[in-house]
């Protein structure tokens, strides 16, 4: 196992071990509840982690303004500026919406 | 001796950095692969107004914070090669989300170029962007590429020896007032020993002392308390707000004229219902026009090297008074070792063709969402997909492409999947034994990929009730917009996978014809081949061989060099079998024989043509009136027999490439331990079929 491989493996053990959530999603309008075809801006990420970091370094990030172009499964499109970005809905509920 | 400038392209995914690279230095491109690491190697070397410029095209990434291995690579070659100069590579339709990229590689101070690409999609969109502005902010030179045509390619080249020979360092991102404050006192205490070091730090080392610097600076921790985030959550957001403001200063858009042909695509391709069917009829038309447009050119050059090159051949060495052995060896090891897997060359080409087409189109990744549904219910990850779908093309890069699978469990459970992926090196295989031996040759090839799947999906299934558990991993992907691939590069890379076919044809392939043919004939003056050093090593491991059909030492003999690479079994039985041949001695005349070539090679073209215009999947037709190595390797099967040695070619990883990558990306218990599963399973499924296809 080379370093990279070290480091892949420690984030991803540290991911799946880190549930708490910075808040409860209750009461919230997250992107998972998006339907098709609705526009939304991102109001904030309820947790931090290496898939949510990647979100934003994709171009998702707060306060853009954000299109649900298809769901499919767990998988959601999602389109913002000109880019389209496929997420899961677990990752999609801790992403805060208005 | 000229001067040479080291020049990194950097850039997010799909931005066209390598389309760049291969107009910048066209043939001059080299692809391996970084040092300890799968992850491929693009480098180019161009010599421009007396300079050796040498591109290094790092992986495409989203930012330089790094977290998976594409990112460690591209920030380690920046911070530690330092390189002369870097390329920031700009998609202009998306400059918002890759401007985060570009703040964070000005931070490193190095001299850099700004490589606006696809502007001629931006003006389609009514983006307009103000490079002089740009270019003043960031006092980094800025300028337009497109390419789709290369333009601005020149003028990329231009500004890179301009920066050679007076380098010009870009003003680095200004941040929070506060922590600007806090990397002076930095920079002034000389931590980390810059204080002794003759080259001042750049931002980024500031930043990362700054972040790894515990309660060493008072007013970082008031800075965090009152905005109530930690280090790096404030300096990423400064990022953001760096690019952003960027953005906003430099890109207008204007109302857009045309409307996004990618949305209309993918109304229907990412359907829910038609997505699926798109998907099929995608999958039906590559495996139709690989077959059916290259089954009349294979025939062609199949009479090409029997019924011209050969006898060519064989009449200069008789004119030149070669003994009984040269020709003998030539006929054999040559013509009917390494000439009968050249036959394959345009089904392999047409494939390469075809799978580079797709990946190009920006295609792929749809299919990863579409089938994510179905594989998801099979515990697998959609984006799973794509190395299974390259598998079809060669294993290897597949095995590599599952480093995008961000989890451990998810990637080894697509590598074990990978190997029953079928290859056109097995295909070759398969469609020289399916018309010998079937009416329906289409059917029985179809049949055979089809049973590799099932075997890979079993295979997965049974590992993830057993060694990989777990809950099944999030993902997030990127869909790129549709793009007419540019047909010249499409070209290109096919015609590096066609080398690499032509380069093992004249080195692995050859090499172990000339070891069989030199085996056949040992000991010296044999009168029975069956008495030779080849057919004993064969008959020595008859025994294993024999429960799946394989009695023949001739078969099993050439199954021993065929781990090397699967199409050797062929050229294998191919010099074996030549010797059974006899050889019409007619005379050969040159000119009367090219022209019924010429006229050969015009008529398969022209029947490949016309076979992309008929809906169906036809059969492989090879010409039924040819006897020779078909006629002799068919008496010694039977139609189970062939089968069964189908599936226990298409099963066992017996490709020395496949199971040296699964090695290094897997580690060695795992790609040793799944080269006795395959061969276990490749044996087993092999044995049951031909016992039942025995008994009917």
């Amino acid at each position: 196992m080379n370093a990279f491989q070290a480091i892949l493996k420690e984030k991803t053990m540290t991911d799946s071990t880190d549930t708490a959530s910075k808040g409860s999603a209750i009461g919230r309008r997250t992107l998972k509840d998006l339907s098709v075809g609705e526009t939304a801006r991102i109001t904030d990420f309820l947790k931090e982690n290496d898939a949510i970091k990647k979100i934003e370094a994709m171009g998702l990030r707060r306060g853009k303004k954000i299109t649900i172009m298809q769901k499919l499964g767990r998988g959601i499109v999602v389109k913002s500026s000109n880019s389209r970005i496929v997420i899961t809905s677990d990752v999609a509920k801790h992403i805060e919406v208005k | 001796m000229n001067k040479s400038i080291k020049v990194a392209l950097a850039g997010n995914p799909n931005v066209g950095k390598t389309t760049l690279l291969n107009h910048a230095a066209k043939t001059n491109l080299k692809v391996g692969n970084w040092a300890g690491v799968t992850v491929e190697k693009k480098e180019g070397f161009v010599n421009y107004r007396g300079y050796d410029i040498h591109f290094i095209d790092l992986p495409g990434i989203y930012t330089l914070e790094p977290i998976s291995e594409d990112e460690w690579i591209a920030y380690n070659f920046i911070a530690e090669e330092k390189p002369d100069v870097i390329v920031n590579v700009i998609e202009t339709t998306n400059a918002e989300r890759d401007l985060l990229l570009t703040t964070e590689l000005l931070e490193f101070e190095r001299p850099m170029i700004i490589a606006l690409n696809m502007s001629d999609e931006a003006a389609k969109l009514g983006i307009d962007v103000d490079i002089e502005h740009t270019s003043e902010l960031l006092d980094v030179p800025v300028i337009r590429t497109n390419g789709r045509n290369g333009n601005g390619v020149e003028q990329m080249l231009d500004k890179i020896v301009e920066s050679a020979q007076n380098p010009r360092y870009p003003r680095a991102p200004k941040y929070h007032e506060q922590i600007e404050t806090l990397l002076d006192r930095i920079a002034a205490d000389g931590e980390g020993g810059f204080g002794t070091a003759r080259e001042k730090p750049n931002k980024r080392a500031l930043l990362k002392i700054l972040q790894e610097s515990d309660g060493r600076y008072e007013e970082k921790a008031k800075l965090e308390k009152s905005l109530k985030k930690g280090i790096d959550g404030i300096i990423k957001e400064e990022r953001y707000a760096f690019a952003r403001g960027l953005f906003d200063e430099t890109f207008k858009k204007k109302k857009s004229t045309g409307r996004d042909i990618t949305d209309r695509i993918d109304k229907y391709a990412l359907h829910p219902i038609f997505g699926f069917f798109i998907f099929l009829f995608v999958i039906f038309l590559l495996f139709k026009i690989s077959f059916d447009f290259s089954t009349p050119l294979m025939n062609w050059t199949e009479s090409f090297i029997n019924d011209f090159l050969s006898p060519l051949a064989l009449s200069a060495l008789s004119h030149v008074g070669a003994g009984k052995w040269l020709p003998q060896f030539f006929s054999q090891a040559i013509v009917g070792g390494v000439g009968f897997v050249l036959t394959f060359v345009p089904l392999i080409g047409m494939i390469y063709f075809l799978l580079a087409l797709l990946e190009m189109s920006g295609y792929m990744p749809r299919i990863a969402f579409v089938m994510d549904r179905f594989m998801h219910k099979l515990g697998l990850h959609g984006k799973g997909m794509i190395p299974l779908l390259l598998g079809f093309g060669c294993n290897v890069p597949a095995v590599m492409a599952t480093r995008t699978l961000e989890n451990k469990r998810d990637k080894y459970l697509v590598m074990a999947m990978i190997p029953f992926m079928s290859c056109p090196a097995r295909l070759v295989v398969f469609s020289f034994f399916a018309v010998l031996f079937f009416v329906h040759p289409a059917v029985v090839i179809f049949g055979l990929y089809l049973l590799g799947i099932l075997i890979g999906l079993l295979t997965a299934f049974v590992l993830r009730k057993t060694a990989y558990r777990g809950k099944l991993s999030h993902f997030v992907m990127e869909l790129p917009p549709y793009r007419i691939p540019r047909i010249r590069t499409v070209f290109q890379i096919t015609w590096v996978q066609v080398k690499s076919f032509l380069y093992r044809a004249g080195t692995v392939i050859f090499a172990a014809s000339v070891v069989i043919w030199v085996l056949l004939n040992t000991p010296p003056n044999l009168k029975n081949q069956s008495d030779s050093a080849a057919a004993y090593v064969g008959k020595a491991i008859t025994p294993v061989l024999a429960p799946i059909g394989i009695k023949d030492w001739r078969i099993s003999t050439s199954l021993i060099p065929a781990f090397l690479a699967r199409e050797i079994v062929l050229s294998s039985m191919g010099t074996i079998y030549s010797v059974d041949i006899q050889h019409k001695t007619t005379e050969f005349h040159f000119l009367p024989a090219l022209e019924g070539q010429m006229k050969g090679l015009a008529e398969a073209t022209k029947a490949s043509c016309m076979s992309l215009l008929t809906p169906e999947l036809q059969t492989l037709q090879t010409d039924s009136g040819q006897q020779s190595l078909q006629t002799v390797i068919r008496s010694s099967f039977t139609t189970a027999s062939a089968l069964s040695f189908m599936i226990f070619l298409l099963l066992y990883t017996s490709c020395l490439a496949t199971v040296a990558v699964m090695v290094r990306e897997g580690g060695k218990k795992f790609g040793l331990l799944f080269l006795a599963y395959s061969f276990v399973i490749a044996w087993g499924v092999a044995f049951v079929v031909y016992q039942v296809g025995s008994l009917i």
